[in-house]
């Protein structure tokens, strides 16, 4: 009986009650990998570009980049890498291999959101774009849908950021 | 009759004991062959104690500051407690728990770690947690540290988070299930490889830049703690390219250092008077530094540590020198081994360092 009841504890044990993989070697994160554009995109030359989309297929579409930057996160938590076209830069994180868009950030007002709102714009831009559904940090305006963020710095009533980014729950 | 039901019952509480703790030995990641940085906590008490220096931060304080030239050039001996991106808070503590078994004359702490307010992410809480010993110094690190799914219970018992690791076990989880070699140098952990900074980063735009509540609040405590024993603190922020240091958290250090009478020293805005080049001292492009790197920055802070606090040079006393001189003989075996896996793979293989062909841009 003793002997039994030690077999189903050790069953339980190893087969039953949590939690996934080993933490430290990572697991992909909700919504990594899914390629169909989801939440907000951005549209360069036609090629769409959704948070935590697959970066291969992206990378052949647009091109070499002008400038490439790449870092190991600390204790091999994966590979960030930085590239950087005309008008923005496409931030990748990686998981099991395989790199995801995490941010997409602005640099100059050469390229523009979907919806129509550059650097420079104001404020009464961004509201007619994208509504008063925001989330205000001092003057960062952050709109989330379905797994991205994009948020909007405003300084002397003027966009002087704008972000993509991949929300990890 | 009782008697007997009772010594079989402890029999099988003992043998369900046993069996769990060496299930929960096999099954815990051994950080020996890759991800190291996993063993950098737990190394430590292993060592004869006594340190005058003692730091504490995340990875950018393992990779700059070698013990052995602190030893070599200055008679000082150190010890740095830190792991992969370590929270204030599980710097506070383990600074906390390390007071129980020393006291040294310093303790050093790298500020980029001000940049986080809450806790990241598992896989670096458990590189800092997993190694420590069970104390009420863990026990508290742990509840700061949790993010919203895990469970403290996983962190008194990692068996119940690494069960499922039964089907990735390998030869080395038996080899190393009770006893692993040495790794580290005193909680210094050794590159030889080189990646020289081609670009860094510009610093992205942030809505906030004040640090946070709750990193202050361990500043503070930190401050507090070392106050209370006697013991010097002073913080750095380490010449590390990227992450991004920025000019309004660069303020924010000088003035708390200011307000609290602490030393504080910016290495960014001393690369060229410590002789760091970034073509040759980085094992990343910029983000770490490497052992050229580590060395240049203890001979330089090395003496910065006796000047200003008047730190003895302890070479003359004869067992500490002999202990000393094994871990000197350790860091060069290591290095020479690195230097010929270098030669010998172009990369690190031995510690999970990627080939620099597979990170090359297509």
């Amino acid at each position: 009986m003793k002997r039994l009841s030690l077999i189903i504890l050790l069953s339980l044990l190893l087969t039953g009650c949590s939690s996934g993989a080993d933490p430290v070697s990572g697991e992909a994160p909700e919504g990594a990998g899914d390629n169909g554009p989801a939440g907000y995109v951005f549209e360069n030359g036609g090629v769409a570009i959704a948070m935590h989309g697959e970066v291969e297929p992206i990378l052949q579409a647009l091109g070499d980049a002008m400038e490439y930057f790449e870092a190991e996160s600390c204790a091999f938590q994966g590979m960030e890498k930085i590239f950087t076209y005309s008008g923005f830069e496409l931030h990748t994180y990686e998981m099991e291999g395989v790199d995801f868009v995490a941010a997409l950030v602005f640099l100059d007002d050469s390229v523009s959101t979907k919806e129509g709102v550059y650097l420079f714009s104001g404020l009464e831009d961004i509201l007619s774009a994208y509504g008063d559904g925001y989330t205000k940090t001092n003057d960062m305006y952050s709109y989330d849908l379905d797994g991205s963020r994009l948020s909007f710095l405003i300084e002397n009533d003027e966009v002087t950021s704008i972000e993509y980014l991949a929300v990890t729950e | 009759m009782f008697k007997k039901r009772f010594l079989t019952a402890v029999a099988v509480i003992l043998i369900m004991t046993g069996t769990l703790y060496l299930l929960e030995r096999l099954l815990m990641p051994k950080h020996v062959s890759a991800i190291v940085e996993g063993s950098l906590i737990e190394e430590y008490y292993k060592e004869e104690k006594g340190h005058d220096v003692i730091f504490v931060g995340d990875c950018e304080v393992y990779e700059s500051f070698s013990p052995i030239t602190l030893w070599e050039h200055y008679g000082i001996t150190s010890y740095i407690r830190g792991s992969a991106q370590q929270l204030i808070w599980q710097s506070y503590y383990l600074l906390e728990e390390t007071l129980k078994y020393e006291k040294p004359e310093v303790v050093v702490f790298n500020v980029l770690a001000m940049q986080y307010d809450q806790p990241q992410k598992e896989a670096y809480n458990r590189m800092a947690l997993d190694g420590m010993r069970m104390s009420l110094s863990k026990f508290k690190s742990i509840r700061a540290s949790m993010i919203e799914d895990e469970k403290f219970i996983e962190y008194l018992f990692p068996l119940l988070r690494y069960h499922s690791r039964w089907s990735e076990l390998t030869a080395e989880d038996l080899r190393y299930m009770f006893r692993k070699g040495k790794l580290f140098h005193n909680g210094y952990y050794m590159r030889v490889d080189v990646k020289p900074v081609e670009t860094v980063p510009r610093g992205r735009k942030l809505a906030d830049y004040q640090f946070g509540k709750n990193a202050y609040y361990y500043l503070d405590r930190m401050v507090e703690l070392c106050k209370e024993s006697d013991i010097e603190l002073v913080l750095i922020k380490v010449p590390s390219l990227y992450p991004y240091w920025y000019d309004e958290w660069e303020a924010q250090m000088e003035d708390y250092a200011q307000r609290h009478g602490l030393m504080y020293i910016n290495f960014l805005e001393l690369i060229e008077e410590v002789g760091i080049d970034f073509a040759q001292d980085t094992y990343d492009a910029g983000l770490h530094l490497n052992v050229t790197g580590a060395e240049k920055m203890s001979v330089y802070f090395g003496k910065v540590l006796q000047n200003t606090f008047g730190l003895e040079d302890r070479r003359n006393e004869v067992d500490l020198s002999r202990a000393w001189q094994q871990k000197a003989d350790f860091y060069y075996r290591m290095k020479e081994d690195q230097y010929r896996e270098l030669e010998e793979y172009g990369y690190l293989k031995s510690l999970g360092a990627r080939p620099p062909e597979s990170t090359a841009v297509d």
